[in-house]
Formats: structure tokens, C-alpha cells, sequence
């Protein structure tokens, strides 16, 4: 499973662009569903068809976030805004590459308080131009940070994990698929990361019974880091709540039932902050049961995101059985 | 109804914790309430609780839907440090007085606990000064770790204990007034129109999740697809220091919302009605959001005429909300009178027009 994450997030996708990535999981998964489209905003919906059976929605999302280009100056320099969540503690010094290849350095003007972090509106990008006619990138590039993959063993690091590691999940589970008790759509979705927006039509056109997103989850196990329980390595994490929403206690209950039974360990995850598709799914049409599988991943939305790879195994894993175990709610169509 | 039937009321209402997304108490509530004033009745998948009148009007008739919050805030166990707990909040806490709250831990178990905060020397200097963010605080059960593990799990609810007090003749005091006493305001509506007629089908809706995503009003609506909406909510009650440009006088009235949320025929329609029954009300702007479920619930499907209409209430997210009892039987009055007026054709009748009448 390592070598589908690192394919997976050496590919550059932010949101609103995720083609690229897209095209990568469209070949992977064509032999092992049952059909599959690509909806008006870009999603890609693959079905796994089960007669009789309540549908089940899994999302993960394709897009990362990014860099967008909204000025290049005389001298060649590029000033930009953020595709997402970026953070100014992450960009200085930090490479980044544009869909059509061009790779550059973050600068920031000069900063007469250097302990301060500054914001985003005194960096630029230089990319090695000394005028704006030799200069190849133009107002509206999009660009994501650039990082090698890194091998540590048991654990990963990578730009992007946010959330290729939910798409390699959905992935290994679909290979590894045999029987279910559900009609799967698997939705790899796209801008997440400008507010939910893929899984928000995806869910209103799947209009399903019930519903999983698989995310990535900040942890509290690094030094002074998030006053939180989830850490790296213990396990999957079944969310209870984030910012965007009280998962749904009946699925948290079938979630941790069906992980005990299968001795898979887990984590009861409550994260303060963010949020994920499974928002989108809750709040569709009448309302969907809705919950989320997260794997806990160190320094989410910097450039290098690290995940264990017995957590996601043990996400395949779980997932895998709640596939095969009837859900506790009452489904008729 | 007797003021002392209105506050044994108002007590069967605060009493179920349900805070949001934990709603099944409160929900079962309003089920038995609800069950001898409807035609039909059911909980929704995310939980809302909806009951059916069906109107006299020749089909296919009009829908109204009313609405009103059932969810409560509080607090959520967010992890265990030696037999401590620590507290994140469902919906929006005033944190300001959580130190020496009495709670319940709602585990496995229902355990009473107190909200502690350490003392200053051991906080950090920014926290040292002023209230102790929630981060800081704990929930103590006296019980030794072994025993909090075995009954309380990370996610465990928190609710504030209930105490339920009246104060003078026409006020109440409770955790969750907050949106119960909304809830009891439709309650008492369904009850006047028993043996009234309605031409328009009537949807009561008891909501889910208000505190958190606005979740339960809109999906409500997609199902229901009313053709007009009525939202009740409570908004902030004039108390000591506060401002009168932004609050308004417990037992003087109700607020009629107005602004991009409140379709301003409806305002207009409301406004005549309170004249017409005498019904002391004030205009509430509401420029850009109600802070309701009208927010979400004005852009379900293809769009709901929606209207706003707010109880004052004084402490707002606090375990000692205060709301007028009179104020609370003036919104259920107002309600049942809307609906057993709208015309048939009260639809056709009206468009977006923002333009005051003369």
C-alpha cells in the first residue's frame, strides 16, 4: 500500500484541479467497479452494485490544497493566495510546483520583526525569472508545495496526505472487496479544501442511506501540540465530532462495535477544529446518517504530513468488515 | 392555559437534557406531547421530530411549516486525565461561567460532576487574568480513573444539571429555555387548533441540531418542502448592562425578525396580525443572519418564504436562561392565529416586496 500513497501524493491536484489525479484512480478502478462517471464538478463516482441492498456512500477526497497566482511583477516575481487552508508558518522557504511543472521558492519581503510569522500578502514566489515577459507563470496558475516522499518505515511523510491517504483507503478497500452488505459508491471528490463542495452535489446526486468520509485527523502527541487524545499509530480514530459536525452516535456505535468484535484497534476521536465531506453528507437532501473513519496524521496542512501505515492498514481493515456488517439503522428506501 | 399548567410545561421541556446530535430524550418528549394534537407523526433520520395536521382546504393544499429547535448546548468529554475530565462544548458555550457549574456526565452512566478550574498559579499568565477558557477547565465525579473509564467514554455528553426555578409571577429559569420555550410556544399552538380549521396543511417541526450546523430546520424542509416556513427561536432579553439597540424587554412582548432571511410579506402579514390580537411585538433587524434555522431553511430546494419570530430570553447559553412566561403564550397565540387564517391562495398573493406599505 505503500507505493499506491506515494503515486498518489507525488501527484500534483489542488482544489478545483484534481484531473491528474483523477485520471490515476480512473485506471486504477475501472476492472473493479461496476460503472463510473465523472459528475459536472468533477467528482468521480464509482459503483459497486449489490441488489436489494441500502447504498452506502464512501468519500475521500482528491484535492490538496495549494497556491493560486494573482499578480507577477516586473522583476518576475509572483504574489499569490492560498487554495485552501495553507498556513504562513509553513511557506517560507518552501518549493513549490505549478501543474505545468514550473517549480519555484517562497521569498517574503523584508521582515523588520523576524520572530513574527508574516502573512501570505508579503511573500511572493520566485521562480527564477528576472521580468515578467520571461517570467512562465501567469495570474491564475495554481501551484501546490513540493516534497519528496518519505520512507520511514512503519510511518510516512508527504505533502498531500490530506487526503490521498483517504483515497488510498478507498482504493485497497475496493481491491480487497468481496461480498457486502451494501451498494457501495465510492466518491473521490474534489474541493473539499474550499468547503465541501464535491461531496455536497456528489451526496445530492448519490442520495444515499448512509455515509462515511475518510479523512485524516490532527493528533496531541507531539510536544505542546493539540490538546487531544488521537495519536499516531493507535489506530483508525472514529470521529465523534469536529467543527463541522456531530457524527451520527447510531454509525459511531456500529463503528466501534464492529471494530471490537474484529479486535481492530481504534480511537474515539473528538477534534476541535475543521471538518470534513461527511458535513456535506449529514446536511443533504433530508438528511444522511453520517460518519467518518480518520486516520491520524502528524502536521496536517503542512507540507510534510506524516501517517502510520498500521493506522492505515487497520483503516482498510475496518472498513473493510463495516462492509460486511448490516448497519444498525433501519434503511428501507 | 393556567400559568401554573404553562410552567409545568415549560419544566417537562427543560427537563430531557438532548443536547444536540443526543436528542432521543427531548425527542420522546415531544412525541408524547405532540401525539393527541396531530394527524401524524414521525422522527426523521437525522432526528427531527415532525407532526402532521391535515388542513380543509380542497387539495392539493398548501404546507406550513413551524419550527422550532429542540437541541440544547453543553459539553462533551474530550478526554480523561487522571479520573479528570477534560470539556470541549456542544454548540456555543459561555465559558465565562462554567467554574462551579454542577453537571451530568452522560456515560455509560449518568454521573454528577462539578466544573473546577485549577488554581491561578498553575495556569499559564494569559490564563491567569479574567475567566479560564474551557481548555483549562475540568469535570470532577470523585471517582477514582478506573471507575470514570469504565463509565464514561471520550464523547460522553455533559449537560448542565436542571433546576428549574420560577422567579416572580411570569418568569422561569432554566438550562435550555434556549430553544424549549419555542418549543413549548408551537406545543401550546397545536393545542389551539384543536377544533380550530386550517385550510393550509400544517407541519410542526421539532429540530435537530440547530446549535451546530442549522442541520435539522433544512433538511426538515427538503422532505416537508413547505411552501412557507415559520422559524421560532428565542433572541437576547434586556438585562443588566446590556445595550437596547441589541436586546429587548422580557414580558413586553415578542420580536418580529426583519431582514434578508424574513421574506418581508410575511413580516408585514405578522406584523398586521399582532396589531389586529393586540400582541406587543418589535421589529428585530436581522441585516445579514437570523443566528436560526431561517438561515439555512430560506434556500432548501427551490427557495422557502421564511419568517422569524423570537421570545427574549436574558443569558443567553447559559445554565440560567430567563424567559416571560407571557411572552411564550403571546408567540403560541400568534402562531395558531396565522395558521388558521392563511387564505388558500395566500401564495399567489405574495412577492419579494421590501417596500414598506403606507
Amino acid at each position: 500500500m505503500k507505493e499506491l500513497l506515494k503515486t498518489l501524493v507525488e501527484i500534483s491536484a489542488p482544489s478545483g484541479y484534481e484531473s491528474q489525479v483523477r485520471n490515476q484512480i480512473q485506471e486504477w478502478i475501472r476492472p473493479l467497479v461496476d460503472e463510473m462517471r465523472v459528475d459536472a464538478l468533477g467528482n468521480l463516482l464509482a459503483v459497486h452494485r449489490q441488489a436489494d441492498a441500502p447504498r452506502i456512500m464512501l468519500v475521500a477526497h482528491m484535492d490538496e490544497i495549494g497556491l493560486m497566482i494573482t499578480h507577477v511583477d516586473r522583476q518576475g516575481f509572483a504574489r499569490f493566495v492560498s487554495l485552501g487552508g495553507v498556513m504562513p508558518i509553513h511557506c517560507v522557504g518552501g518549493r513549490v510546483r505549478f501543474l505545468n511543472g514550473v517549480q519555484g521558492v517562497i521569498g517574503v519581503e523584508k521582515n523588520p520583526a523576524s520572530y513574527e510569522i508574516p502573512p501570505l500578502e508579503k511573500m511572493f514566489i520566485d521562480v527564477g525569472a528576472s521580468s515578467a515577459e520571461d517570467c512562465p507563470i501567469r495570474i491564475g496558475d495554481v501551484a501546490v508545495f513540493e516534497r519528496p516522499f518519505l520512507d520511514l518505515g512503519k510511518r510516512v511523510v508527504a505533502k498531500a496526505m490530506d487526503d490521498r491517504v483517504g483515497v488510498a483507503v478507498l482504493i485497497e478497500t475496493l481491491r480487497r472487496l468481496e461480498k457486502s452488505a451494501f451498494e457501495i459508491y465510492f466518491v473521490f471528490s474534489v474541493q473539499e479544501e474550499v468547503g465541501v463542495r464535491g461531496a455536497t452535489v456528489a451526496a445530492f446526486g448519490v442520495e444515499p442511506h448512509l455515509g462515511l468520509a475518510i479523512d485524516v485527523t490532527a493528533t496531541g502527541d507531539t510536544p505542546k501540540g493539540h490538546r487531544m487524545e488521537v495519536q499516531l499509530g493507535k489506530g483508525p480514530a472514529i470521529k465523534i465530532r469536529d467543527a463541522g459536525m456531530l457524527a451520527d452516535p447510531r454509525l459511531i456505535q456500529w463503528m466501534v462495535q464492529t471494530a471490537e468484535k474484529a479486535k481492530i484497534p481504534y480511537q474515539r476521536e473528538i477534534l476541535e477544529f475543521g471538518g470534513t465531506d461527511a458535513r456535506a453528507i449529514q446536511l443533504s437532501r433530508s438528511g444522511v446518517p453520517a460518519g467518518v473513519i480518520s486516520i491520524p496524521c502528524r502536521y496536517v496542512h503542512a507540507p510534510s504530513e506524516m501517517v502510520d501505515m498500521e493506522d492505515v492498514e487497520n483503516a482498510v481493515k475496518l472498513l473493510g468488515r463495516l462492509l460486511q456488517t448490516p448497519s444498525p439503522l433501519e434503511l428501507s428506501s | 392555559m393556567k400559568t401554573s399548567d404553562l410552567s409545568n410545561l415549560l419544566r417537562k421541556l427543560t427537563t430531557p437534557p438532548g443536547l444536540s446530535g443526543y436528542e432521543d430524550t427531548i425527542a420522546r418528549e415531544v412525541e408524547s406531547l405532540w401525539k393527541p394534537l396531530v394527524d401524524e407523526l414521525s422522527r426523521n433520520r437525522l432526528g427531527s421530530v415532525l407532526g402532521f395536521r391535515q388542513g380543509s382546504g380542497e387539495p392539493p393544499r398548501p404546507r406550513l411549516m413551524m419550527v422550532a429547535h429542540q437541541d440544547a448546548i453543553g459539553l462533551m468529554v474530550s478526554g480523561i486525565k487522571e479520573g479528570f475530565l477534560r470539556l470541549t462544548e456542544i454548540g456555543g458555550v459561555d465559558h465565562r461561567i462554567l467554574p462551579g457549574q454542577l453537571v451530568q456526565i452522560h456515560g455509560k452512566r449518568t454521573l454528577p460532576a462539578v466544573v473546577v478550574q485549577p488554581p491561578p498559579f498553575l495556569l499559564p499568565p494569559e490564563a491567569q487574568e479574567g475567566s479560564v477558557p474551557l481548555n483549562y477547565l475540568w469535570a470532577d465525579t470523585g471517582l477514582e480513573e478506573k471507575e470514570v473509564r469504565r463509565w464514561v467514554q471520550i464523547g460522553a455528553p455533559v449537560s448542565f444539571a436542571r433546576n428549574f426555578l420560577e422567579l416572580g409571577s411570569d418568569l422561569v429559569c432554566s438550562p435550555s429555555l434556549d430553544n424549549r420555550a419555542s418549543l413549548c410556544a408551537l406545543t401550546l399552538c397545536l393545542q389551539e387548533l384543536q377544533g380550530r380549521k386550517h385550510a393550509w396543511d400544517v407541519w410542526a417541526v421539532s429540530s435537530t441540531q440547530e446549535e451546530e450546523t442549522l442541520g435539522g430546520a433544512a433538511t426538515s424542509a427538503f422532505q416537508i418542502r413547505p411552501d412557507l416556513a415559520v422559524v421560532i427561536d428565542v433572541t437576547h432579553g434586556s438585562g443588566p448592562g446590556s445595550p437596547s439597540h441589541k436586546s429587548y424587554p422580557l414580558g413586553r412582548g415578542i420580536t418580529l425578525g426583519w431582514g434578508a432571511t424574513v421574506h418581508p410579506k410575511l413580516y408585514e402579514t405578522f406584523k398586521e396580525l399582532a396589531e389586529k390580537m393586540e400582541i406587543p411585538y418589535r421589529m428585530e433587524a436581522m441585516p445579514r443572519y437570523s443566528g436560526t434555522d431561517a438561515d439555512r431553511l430560506q434556500t432548501v430546494a427551490e427557495g422557502i418564504p421564511t419568517m422569524v419570530i423570537s421570545i427574549p430570553l436574558r443569558y443567553m447559553h447559559t445554565p440560567v436562561e430567563i424567559v416571560s412566561k407571557k411572552d411564550v403564550q403571546r408567540t403560541a397565540r400568534l402562531l395558531a392565529e396565522f395558521a388558521t387564517t392563511l387564505e388558500i391562495d395566500f401564495m399567489d398573493k405574495i412577492q419579494w416586496d421590501e417596500t414598506p406599505k403606507a
